[in-house]
Parts: C-alpha cells; sequence; structure tokens
C-alpha cells in the first residue's frame, strides 16, 4: 500500500511587501510527494521556505501558482484537517489556560467525546513529559515546556498525518531524547510524519527521506540510506552542506548571468 | 482510526466561545472596572442624600448609567482585541488548522464575549439592587420587589445595547487594529446615540448633501437615543408598549446577525503568513 498522502504540484508562493510595492517569491515550484507511513525530514538555512511550505500544505496561506493536496483533499479542506495534527514554529498558546485545559480545547475543536479527551489528555501528558506542569497556567510555561504541549496537543486527534515545523527546537537533550521516541513510535504505528528541523542528526535517526530547501526552492530530495549508510557522505551534516555549497554557487553564477531574480540575490 | 468522525458545528463554538468567556473574565482589569463602577454607585447615594426624597432615582440612574458605560468600555476593549490578540500570539493557527469554519470562530468569540458582559452586568446589577435595598429602606413608595423588577427591566435594554456593540467590536476586531477598532465602534455607537438630532443637525446645516448623509446615518443605525428614552420612561414607570420593544428587539438582533455574517466572510477569507 503506498498511497500518497502529501502530493504538491507546482506550489508557489508570493508575497508583496508593502513598503516598494514589489513581488518577492518566498517559494518557487515545489513538487512533493509524501507516502502513507513514511517521514519525511525537510532541512534548509533559516529562511528558505519550510515553514511557509508546510503553511501552504495546511491552508494557512493560499498558493499564488499550483496546489497541494492532503490526504486526497485540497490544502484547508476540512475532512483532512480532522485527520492531521500541526506543531506550530515557536509554539504560543493561551496564557490563561492550564496545559490540560488547552488539550481539552483542542480535543473539543475536533468534536471529541470529554471522556475520551480527558484519558487522550492524560496519555498525552505523560508521554511529552509534562505531568508536573499539566495543572499550572501556561504563562508559567517555559519555551521547552510549551514545546512539549505544542506537540501533546498536534496528537489529541490520534492523527494519521502530522505536520511539525521544529518539533526538537528549545528542547533540553532528555526533550529531544522523547521527542525522537514520539517520533518512533508514531512512525511504528504507520503515522506519515512530514517535519523541519535543523537537528541533522535527529533527523538522520527518524526520517526515510529528507528534501534540502535553499532560498524558495527544493534542491534536491533523498533517501536517508542513500546518504550516510551506503552512501558517499560521512553523515547528513556532510551531505547538507555540499548540497547548499553547490546550490549557492548554482545561485551566484545564474545572478552572474543575469538570469536569476534581484531578490534571491540579496 | 482517527477518533475525529462525529460532526463538531456545536462543540466548536461551544469550545471557542468558553475559552474566550475564561479568558476574559480572568484578566484581571474587568474588576478594576467594576469597582470603578461601585464607587461611581456609592457616589450616586452621597449625592442623592443631598437631595431627599429623589435618592433612589437618582441612585438608580446614575447606577445604570454606570452600568452601561462599564458595560460598553468591557464590550469594545475586549471585542477590539478578540481576533487581534489571537493573530498577535498565532493561537489563530492551532483553530483553524483543525476542522473548525471561520463562522463557527466568529460566533464562538462573539457568544463568549456577550456571556461574559452579561456576567458582569448580572452582578453589577445585583449591587446596584442590594444598596437600592438598602437605602431605600426607610422611605415609603415602590415596594423593593417593584424596585428590582425595574432594575432587570431597565438592564435587559441595556444588555440590548451591549449586544450590538459587541458585535461592532467583534466585526471590526476581524480586520483592523485594536486602536482602529476602537476609534471605529466608539464613533458608531456615539452616532446610534445622536439618533434624531442626526436629522436636525441636517436640517440646520443647510446643506442638502450633509442632510442626506447624517439621514442616511440616521436610518442605518439602531436608534439608541430612542432605546435611552424608553428607559426614561421605566424609571418613572411606563413600560413600553410591546409593540416598539419587539420592534427594537428585532432590529438589533438582526443587525448583530448581519455583523457577525460579515465577520464570518472576512475571517474566511484571511490568509495567515
Ligand atoms: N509574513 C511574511 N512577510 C514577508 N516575508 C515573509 C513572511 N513570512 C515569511 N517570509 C519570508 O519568506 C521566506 C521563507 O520563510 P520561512 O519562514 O518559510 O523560512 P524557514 O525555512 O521556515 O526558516 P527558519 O529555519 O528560520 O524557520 C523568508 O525569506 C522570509 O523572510
Ligand atoms: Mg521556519
Amino acid at each position: 500500500m503506498s498511497d500518497v498522502v502529501i502530493q504538491t504540484t507546482n506550489l508557489s508562493k508570493e508575497l508583496t511587501s508593502s513598503l516598494l510595492r514589489r513581488k518577492v517569491r518566498i517559494l518557487s515550484g515545489l513538487d512533493l510527494s509524501v507516502t502513507r507511513g513514511e517521514t519525511f525530514g525537510l532541512i534548509g538555512p533559516n529562511g528558505a521556505g519550510k515553514t511557509t511550505s508546510i503553511k501552504l500544505m495546511l491552508g494557512l496561506m493560499r498558493p499564488t501558482e499550483g496546489k497541494a493536496q492532503i490526504l486526497g483533499m485540497p490544502a484547508g479542506d476540512k475532512r483532512a484537517l480532522a485527520k492531521l495534527g500541526y506543531l506550530p514554529e515557536n509554539p504560543y498558546f493561551y496564557s490563561h489556560l492550564t496545559g490540560r485545559e488547552f488539550l481539552d480545547f483542542a480535543g473539543q475543536l475536533f468534536g471529541i467525546e470529554s471522556k475520551q479527551r480527558r484519558e487522550r489528555a492524560g496519555e498525552l501528558i505523560k508521554t511529552v513529559g509534562l505531568s508536573e506542569a499539566a495543572d499550572m497556567q501556561m504563562r508559567k510555561y517555559s519555551k521547552g515546556m510549551l514545546q512539549r504541549l505544542g506537540i501533546a496537543q498536534s496528537l489529541i486527534n490520534n492523527p494519521e498525518l502530522v505536520f511539525w515545523d521544529e518539533p526538537m527546537s528549545g528542547l533540553d537533550p532528555i526533550g529531544r531524547r522523547d521527542v525522537r521516541q514520539i517520533l518512533l513510535s508514531l512512525k511504528e504505528k504507520g503515522t506519515t510524519i512530514f517535519f523541519n528541523s535543523h537537528l541533522l542528526p535527529d533527523v538522520n535517526e527518524v526520517c526515510d527521506r529528507v528534501g534540502v530547501m535553499f532560498k524558495g526552492r527544493m534542491v534536491v530530495q533523498e533517501k536517508v540510506k542513500n546518504i550516510s549508510g551506503e552512501g558517499n557522505y560521512k553523515d547528513l551534516e556532510d551531505f547538507f552542506l555540499e548540497v547548499i555549497a553547490k546550490a549557492e554557487a548554482d545561485n551566484g553564477a545564474a545572478a552572474a548571468t543575469g538570469t536569476q531574480s534581484k531578490e534571491a540575490v540579496s | 482510526m482517527s477518533e475525529s468522525g462525529r460532526n463538531n458545528s456545536v462543540e466548536a463554538v461551544i469550545a471557542i466561545a468558553l475559552n474566550t468567556f475564561r479568558e476574559t473574565v480572568r484578566d484581571r482589569i474587568i474588576y478594576a472596572l467594576i469597582l470603578f463602577a461601585a464607587i461611581v454607585t456609592v457616589l450616586g447615594i452621597i449625592l442623592g442624600s443631598l437631595s431627599v426624597g429623589q435618592d433612589i432615582r437618582i441612585l438608580k440612574d446614575i447606577g445604570l448609567a454606570a452600568i452601561s458605560l462599564i458595560g460598553g468600555i468591557i464590550a469594545v476593549f475586549a471585542g477590539t482585541n478578540l481576533v487581534y490578540k489571537e493573530l498577535e500570539r498565532r493561537t489563530i493557527y492551532i483553530i483553524f488548522t483543525k476542522p473548525v469554519s471561520g463562522w463557527q470562530f466568529v460566533l464562538g468569540k462573539y457568544i463568549g464575549l456577550c456571556l461574559c458582559v452579561l456576567v458582569m452586568v448580572a452582578a453589577m446589577g445585583a449591587f446596584l439592587s442590594i444598596i437600592v435595598a438598602a437605602v431605600g429602606s426607610g422611605f415609603a413608595g415602590a415596594s423593593f420587589f417593584d424596585q428590582l423588577r425595574e432594575i432587570t427591566q431597565e438592564l435587559s435594554l441595556i444588555y440590548l445595547e451591549l449586544l450590538f456593540v459587541t458585535a461592532l467590536a467583534t466585526f471590526f476586531s476581524t480586520f483592523s487594529t485594536p486602536v482602529m477598532s476602537v476609534l471605529f465602534t466608539l464613533a458608531i455607537w456615539l452616532a446610534g446615540h445622536l439618533g434624531e438630532s442626526l436629522l436636525e443637525l441636517g436640517k440646520l446645516s443647510q446643506n442638502p448633501f450633509l442632510a442626506q448623509c447624517l439621514s442616511l446615518v440616521f436610518y442605518s443605525l439602531p436608534d439608541f437615543a430612542g432605546l435611552t428614552r424608553i428607559r426614561g420612561h421605566l424609571l418613572y414607570g411606563t413600560v413600553p408598549g410591546t409593540e416598539v420593544l419587539t420592534y427594537l428587539i428585532t432590529y438589533v438582533l438582526a443587525y448583530v446577525l448581519m455583523l457577525l455574517v460579515l465577520a464570518a466572510i472576512v475571517t474566511e477569507r484571511k490568509e495567515f503568513t
């Protein structure tokens, strides 16, 4: 069974910068397909367009060109949203709620019954290691605690597919290990995972496939086992640095011949 | 596999309403406002005792005015911040990546805030009734229950007006910054209070274009001056006819509905960059 869960074709996004009324292309022609049960890791320098890609796939942003299909439905379709989980970048939630109240709220938005909600929230609080802080108001949470809660809320509906935007950021080594374990156990259950991270050893450990983004373009997609295991590279970092160096060189050459748009150079 | 096959239409609205209610009542500023209302009422007592014989009416009048003002402030400030805060803190990402529609979000926010305003108005009303009972016990005249009935009737009309103000604030908050929303909301609320004086102002100006504009404003806004007049009559024991009341209530609620539908359309089309 290899049905396609995430499919994007020529997905592109332009923003109009309000100051100069100039169009800025922040994502160009993304073609991607992720199959059920696969773990896909998106890597790339800051500002490469990773968060933008996720937001387009979730329907938070609308594409200027191209399209994204999630679970066979257009991005943002309520039926697809019901079956997926999302962890935003730098999550920040309602400071007046306790962690447990927030998980309950998230569950309600899915229409999950109250008994089931409570059970699930209890389990998830344990899984992400928030037992002691669960009944504390979120304004007293540290960055890492918010991150853990963000992960918990993304799993409240037992999703088939998760989008995690930098799940390890702000976590201590134990938290990172916990998240790796959560990822692996989701994988075992057959959940499709799409995430981005700057922590290459973690990406290397859990992903089946990685994609490298650079200045709004997907420069390469490759199976992890072809990179560090049987591949020619020492590790994922080695691969990443070489890919980016090549992309930068190409970009520079293109700029020199004047075929590249201005904003890609600056 | 997924547990979310159920239809969540009503649940999501309730969840958002309760969350909004909780957020607003856990905000300490509200209690400062209410304390202020209490102080104004007590000041009213002192003023009232200066003009013997009139106290209860003056007291009620001042108390009710304070309640309507404080209720209005809560509605305007909490309302104009409603959507903005969710955008600012990006909590809205969490909501719109779950199966929740724009109308569910807007309706939930609105109901939650109205609930909060209701609780606040009721609490202040209870406080006013206690004071009226305590001060009024020494006087002949209307019984306590009559007083209570009158206060409740007055408060219901005040609340009707606040329902409109809250809808207005919610509507503006879906597309503009809090400061602008506050200005827009207050401007429209005030214009509604000018009522028929808008028409007279138009006549006085002797400028047909301005007169046209002002009468357009008058006919397109709820007539809060009329509402205030009815409240004035109530204070003197005249109960308004059901026809007038039905008309007012229907008008305001239809207006609220229209504002919420517009707010929902705006929200549904929003993009979160
Ligand atoms: N709201 C916005 N307005 C203007 N430009 C934006 C906006 N959001 C993103 N961008 C631009 O789009 C590009 C891609 O941003 P994006 O957030 O997708 O990067 P990213 O790969 O997630 O980076 P990071 O690793 O730092 O999270 C950046 O150049 C950024 O400046
Ligand atoms: Mg990012």
